[in-house]
């Protein structure tokens, strides 16, 4: 199934949201219309994480925060052999976390070209 | 308005606790108790209680922690509430206490700080501290406390030049300080050398969140860290000459630390510091002790520009220089920081007002910084998300 990752945007003013709020921080707004949240993303930071919570098999996890071309900044799992601040990335949905009953789906980001 | 002051402080060892928490709680309050003069039993004078916890209900199994406390110390009728603001809690609780007493409800609050983390795994800590993170945008992805402090880092690294060793002067600094708290977790100090450039110092400080290394992050603590706050006009109650609150500030910044306007700001530190020294009617040139939230030694330093300690930029400088220590220019964790000291999460807030309360009595022995007369403490909760600064100043006889 194709999975797709949502940004929120503000049907009175346009400003998008990522994840939802109640509340526009912009103009005050409550109501927010669903757009898709994809493409490419500039990295602006990183970081590569040890001795992680069980469940996750391996000796480390990549993480970063990226801009989307929209703007929006947002946090993800990060897998790129050798992260350089700016270079773009592509947002995969896969699963990030594997839960009881249910997988949680989120960003993975991956090199632009492949 | 009312004036109040701190003028009893009781604060058992940090590291690893074999009793219970409310054990763990009840020796911290008596020995409060004991240091204000205040007799337990009939007359105590006690109005309110405070209990700051972030883990009780999780980590412990335990609600109505402060309906609980009282009981056990026989404080009964006293007011009870648990105070609950992630790693913040300890300062929220002695500022809901300067609220409660400022309002005329009570002349006495005993605020009482507390968190028993050993029973947990050094992931299974980490992954309770991060419940404290946006559920889905940040959580699920598996991204922890220290994910947040390695990305940070990289980023100041990159625009100010601060180097993992800046990093780890600091580590060896609040270690140092450690050595002359009784009641500091780690009691021994690295060396600088052997966690930086020797061949196998990867071995012995590995990194845990790039860049970030093990001895930049905080170990897990038990400990619990109790005050008796009182109105000024009835401090002649009370044995010991109190020590002034004088201004508190606080200000939440965004839930989502992707959201931040500048990811290199940690404006909440700033606006509360801001709120603090408004209130006092004091700047940062007037402070001459600080206790830093130093979960994370990149913290420190950001912190310490962020309340105008030092430009922008340059807080790692001031590192370099030394003048962070005690005998510096302003002399910074003191008691060891989170880093030595350890961080019983709750218990944090409540003990590094009690360091202040110590170096402005005269009573820090060993880690004293000469004729301090007025001290700031940051509590920091989440990712920087709601944090809480307190100035404490020396009241003239
Ligand atoms: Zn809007």
């Amino acid at each position: 199934m194709e999975r797709e990752m949502q940004a929120y945007q503000c049907t009175q003013c346009g400003e998008l949201h990522h994840p939802l709020h109640y509340v526009c921080r912009k103009c005050g707004g409550r109501d927010f219309k669903e757009v898709p949240l994809r493409g490419e993303a500039a990295l602006l930071t990183w970081t590569k994480v040890y001795n992680l919570p069980e469940g996750y098999m391996r000796p480390s996890l990549g993480f970063c925060i990226v801009e989307f071309e929209n703007g929006l900044r947002v946090a993800g799992q990060l897998e790129v052999d050798r992260p350089i601040f700016g270079m773009k990335v592509r947002a995969v949905v896969d699963v990030v976390r594997e839960g009881v009953g249910e997988d949680y789906y989120g960003f993975i980001f991956k090199p632009a070209q492949e | 308005m009312r004036e109040v002051g701190i003028v009893g402080v009781g604060h058992p060892p940090f590291g690893k606790y074999e009793g219970s928490l409310m054990a763990m709680l009840c020796e911290a309050a008596v020995a409060a108790l004991d240091d204000a003069g205040l007799k337990t039993g009939a007359g105590h004078g006690v109005d309110q209680v405070l209990v700051s916890s972030m883990g009780a209900s999780q980590v412990n199994r335990q609600t109505g922690v402060a309906s609980a406390l009282v009981d056990t110390l026989n404080l009964r009728p006293a007011m009870a509430e648990t105070v609950e603001n992630g790693p913040a809690s300890g300062a929220s609780a002695v500022k809901l206490g300067y609220m409660a007493i400022v309002s005329g409800m009570c002349d006495v609050v005993l605020v009482v700080g507390g968190e028993r983390m050993r029973v947990l795994s050094g992931w299974e800590a980490t992954d309770f501290v991060a419940t404290m993170l946006h559920p889905e945008a940040e959580y699920a992805y598996g991204l922890t406390l220290p994910s947040f402090a390695g990305m940070f880092t990289r980023l100041i690294m990159a625009k100010y030049g601060v180097t993992e060793r800046d990093l780890a002067m600091v580590s060896v600094k609040n270690h140092q300080n450690a050595m002359f708290n009784p009641a500091a977790h780690i009691q021994l100090v690295p060396d600088l050398e052997a966690i930086t450039e020797d061949e196998d110092a990867l071995t012995i400080n590995p990194y845990v969140a790039e860049p970030l290394h093990l001895y930049d992050t905080c170990p897990v603590s038990d400990g619990a860290a109790a005050v008796v706050l009182c109105a000024l006009d009835v401090k002649e109650r009370f044995a010991k000459r109190p020590v002034k609150i004088a201004g508190i500030g606080q200000a939440t910044d965004t839930h989502v630390v992707a959201e931040r306007e500048v990811p290199t700001d940690l404006f909440a530190v700033r606006r509360a510091a801001e709120r603090a020294y408004a209130m006092a009617g004091l700047g940062p040139q007037d402070i001459d002790v600080a206790e830093l939230h130093d979960a994370f030694t990149i913290l420190e330093i950001v912190e310490a520009e962020e309340v105008g300690f030092f430009p922008r930029g340059e807080g790692h400088l001031a590192v370099r220089r030394g003048e962070t220590r005690i005998g510096g220019r302003i002399p910074i964790n003191t008691s060891g920081g989170l880093k030595a000291k350890g961080h019983p999460l709750g218990a944090t807030g409540v003990s590094q007002i009690i360091e202040l309360v110590r170096q402005l009595r005269g009573e820090a022995d060993g880690r004293q910084v000469k004729d301090a007369q007025a001290g700031l403490a940051v509590n920091f909760g989440g990712f920087g998300n709601n944090v809480v600064a307190t100035i404490l100043t020396r009241e003239e006889e």
